[in-house]
């Protein structure tokens, strides 16, 4: 029978095992903005800026899509990433909606406009989160905006979390547009 | 109260350390080497004050390029996107932050309709509502959330009615229930999560059972046939029938193996399945009223327990690479409720799933055995004492038949999907592609087959005594073709054929709990429609 004093004395050492490690592993938020540019472009500067999405902004990242995203930013953080004064890539935050939820990615972009790496920064949905997994993003590595980005064609599905599959790739292709519609890109 | 407090310091420090030395060896370190860290640590604040310094008397303003020239046009006199320059107020923090759990309250759902024709007289062709299951999450606080479902399965009406109505100066009461055939409501799960960390998430309440992995996964939407297994739900090997789900508490989690891919596991402690008792009336037209109560294994109780015991269930899975997972699971405990002996049912099951380009292969298998019936039939006649109850004077007899139902000494058995998904190139401009993103077509065919070892087919017992226990062996299997069309992953269209059979001449009544066949009829041929979608 376990009695109160080992019951107590076990739980406090559990608490106190289980405080940092809960500390470090925020519910649904991952990492900051400038934590993924560290991530995706490491030892590069960040001169991080703001673009507002006015609706020519829009316009163009649709054309350039070609279909509408699941839902429009107000504004773009965009940062660009340079090594000894050379553009080494661009991290772009944008959202998409799995699906209920917006999901917040942060998308490495090289100069060429291929995928350098992606993050996942915030995931709100109950079912689906294994998309924040190192070797399901490793997919978009090398993708452009000529890519379908779609579970089953280019991308490999995870069961139970198609939505979301699906919401990663439309950010990886609007991380793109994005750079494009605002100059960064050619 | 010093020994205590003694005592709970060294558990805890013993528990952290554990954990904790690899990883934090500060409280081994030497005076010599803190020393040598904090001034390292020093040196790095005095750098970045310097860099900080350097960017204030330079900004880092960058003026954007001109947009570069796209596919479309915008429309003219539009302003060119806005930029702001570079901050230090600039947010940090993802754009979507928390909000209050009840306007992050979000309710979904599903539900799946079928029509069905089969050469088994009593099926004919029918259309069925399978369930519509709502449910609902909320992340209530930072790694605090909550999930709930709530099933209406073939269910259309449940209306209750009571009066006292007065006939003759006399005072009468009515109770009356309106119900359709077959109805349930079922609370599925309804468990709030609290996550410690990634690999340690506590959940209590309403939980799926961790056993196979179909009950984990049963949502119609998810499945490309339009009817479940036959382990799982029509023969259930589970102990109860899919989605199944009991109050209980424990821990989930995931583990990054690195190149070795994902580690994961469940495990709960929990009410557990239990014998219990449904009642079924039947008024007949010779003025008899017979009430049969059947006792069969059924999904234990939110309430009071009705045994001592407790179950536990754990199941653990590995993921070698992306949508590929094999898992083992285990179920344990008493079924059996205090007033019958202790006897204890246990399962095993393995499940897995390969993916292969276009083609998947999916399937599980699962073994329960059902320990001591034969001391649960006579402890079940020394409750009962007498297996038919007469009483009542003419015009009205009541009638009380007690059976014993749903128990083999073993039972186990498995399905295998194999699916090939496309879509024609083709079709993309027509109204099954176009207006979708990623539609597809699924080819699945599914082989399921189960064995039923000394299944209980009539227990016979005069007073308290067990005079006879007839058992018999039996099969059940299935083969199954079926072609879905899926416009959004949400929502399929399900296309199939399946023929069941059982031992020869035997009914697939006996050992099915969804084919009426008759006594002989011991093959089902069936064309089945279904559309099951989410939202």
């Amino acid at each position: 029978m376990l009695s109160r004093r080992r019951f107590l004395g076990g739980a406090t050492g559990a608490w106190l095992v289980l405080g940092p490690a809960g500390l470090a592993a925020q519910e649904g938020v991952f990492l900051t903005a400038d934590e993924a540019s560290r991530q995706l472009f490491p030892d590069a500067a960040i001169t991080p800026r703001t673009v507002v999405a006015t609706p020519a902004l829009q316009q163009r990242i649709r054309d350039l899509l070609g279909r509408p995203p699941s839902l429009w930013e107000e504004s773009y953080r965009i940062s660009t990433l340079t090594r000894a004064d050379a553009v080494a890539g661009f991290v772009v935050v944008v959202e998409e909606i799995g699906k209920h939820r917006p999901i917040t990615f942060a998308v490495g972009v090289r100069p060429d406009g291929k995928v350098q790496d992606m993050a996942v920064l915030a995931y709100r949905e109950a079912y689906g989160g294994e998309i924040k997994d190192r070797r399901f993003l490793g997919q978009y590595r090398e993708k452009g905006l000529g890519d379908v980005l779609l579970p089953f064609r280019d991308i490999r599905n995870i069961s139970g979390a198609t939505l979301s599959v699906q919401a990663t790739g439309r950010a990886a292709r609007k991380a793109i547009a994005v750079l494009r519609a605002a100059g960064d890109l050619p | 109260m010093a020994a205590w407090m003694r005592s709970a310091g060294m558990a805890a420090c013993v528990v952290s350390l554990a954990l904790f030395g690899g990883a934090t060896p500060v409280g081994a370190a030497s005076p010599e080497v803190l020393d040598a860290k904090l001034k390292a640590l020093q040196e790095e604040v005095d750098a970045l004050k310097k860099e900080i310094e350097k960017s204030r008397k330079a900004p880092t303003v960058v003026a954007p390029p001109a947009p570069a020239p796209t596919s479309g046009t915008p429309p003219p006199g539009e302003p060119a996107p806005a930029t702001a320059p570079t901050t230090a107020a600039q947010p940090q923090a993802p754009p979507a932050t928390t909000t209050p759990w009840i306007t992050d309250f979000k309710i979904g759902g599903y539900g799946s309709t079928r029509f069905e024709a089969s050469d088994i007289d009593k099926v004919g062709d029918t259309f069925t509502f399978r369930r519509f299951v709502l449910s609902g999450d909320a992340t209530i606080a930072n790694r605090i959330r909550s999930v709930v479902e709530l099933e209406f399965e073939h269910l259309t009406e449940l209306e209750v009615e009571k009066s006292a109505p007065s006939e003759g100066g006399l005072r009468g009461f009515s109770n009356s229930i309106e119900s359709s055939n077959g109805s349930e409501i079922s609370l599925e799960q309804a468990w709030v999560e609290f996550m410690l960390a990634e690999w340690l998430r506590f959940r209590a309440g309403m939980l799926l059972v961790p056993l196979g992995r179909f009950n984990l996964n049963h949502d119609d939407n998810r499945w490309d046939l339009p009817r479940r297994s036959l382990v799982d739900r029509g023969v259930p090997v589970l102990p109860s029938t899919a989605a199944w789900s009991e109050v209980g508490m424990g821990f989930a989690g995931d583990v990054d193996g690195g190149s070795w891919g994902k580690f994961g596991y469940q495990v709960y402690v929990m009410n557990g399945v239990t014998l219990d008792a449904s009642l079924e009336t039947v008024a007949r037209a010779s003025g008899e009223l017979e009430t049969e109560v059947e006792i069969k294994p059924q999904r234990g109780t939110a309430n009071i327990d009705v045994k001592k015991d407790k179950a536990g269930a754990l199941r653990i899975f590995w993921s070698p690479s992306l949508d590929n997972e094999i898992g083992t699971s285990v179920y344990y405990g008493r079924y059996t409720p205090d007033f019958l002996p202790s006897e204890t049912v246990w399962s095993l099951s393995t499940d897995g799933k390969l993916t292969l380009g276009p083609f998947e292969i999916e399937g599980q298998y699962v073994y329960t055995r059902w320990n001591g019936i034969k001391r649960v039939a006579q402890g079940f006649a020394n409750a009962v004492a007498e297996q038919e109850i007469a009483a009542g004077t003419a015009p009205l007899d009541v009638v009380v038949e007690f059976e014993l139902a749903g128990l083999a000494d073993s039972k186990q058995g498995y399905w295998l999907d194999l699916r090939y998904r496309f879509f024609p190139e083709f079709l993309r401009g027509t109204v099954f592609g176009r207006p979708f993103e990623n539609p597809q077509f699924v080819l699945t065919t599914r082989w399921e087959q189960v064995w039923l070892h000394n299944l209980v087919k009539e227990i016979l017992f005069t007073g308290s005594t067990l005079s006879e226990i007839s058992r018999e062996d039996r099969y059940v299997n299935r083969a199954t073709l079926g072609f879905t069309y899926r416009p959004v992953p949400l929502v399929a269209f399900q296309l199939a054929y399946e023929r069941t059979w059982t031992d020869n001449g035997k009914s697939l009544a006996s050992v099915t709990n969804f084919i009426p066949a008759r006594r002989s009829e011991d093959t089902q041929n069936s064309f089945l429609f279904g559309v099951a979608f989410g939202f």
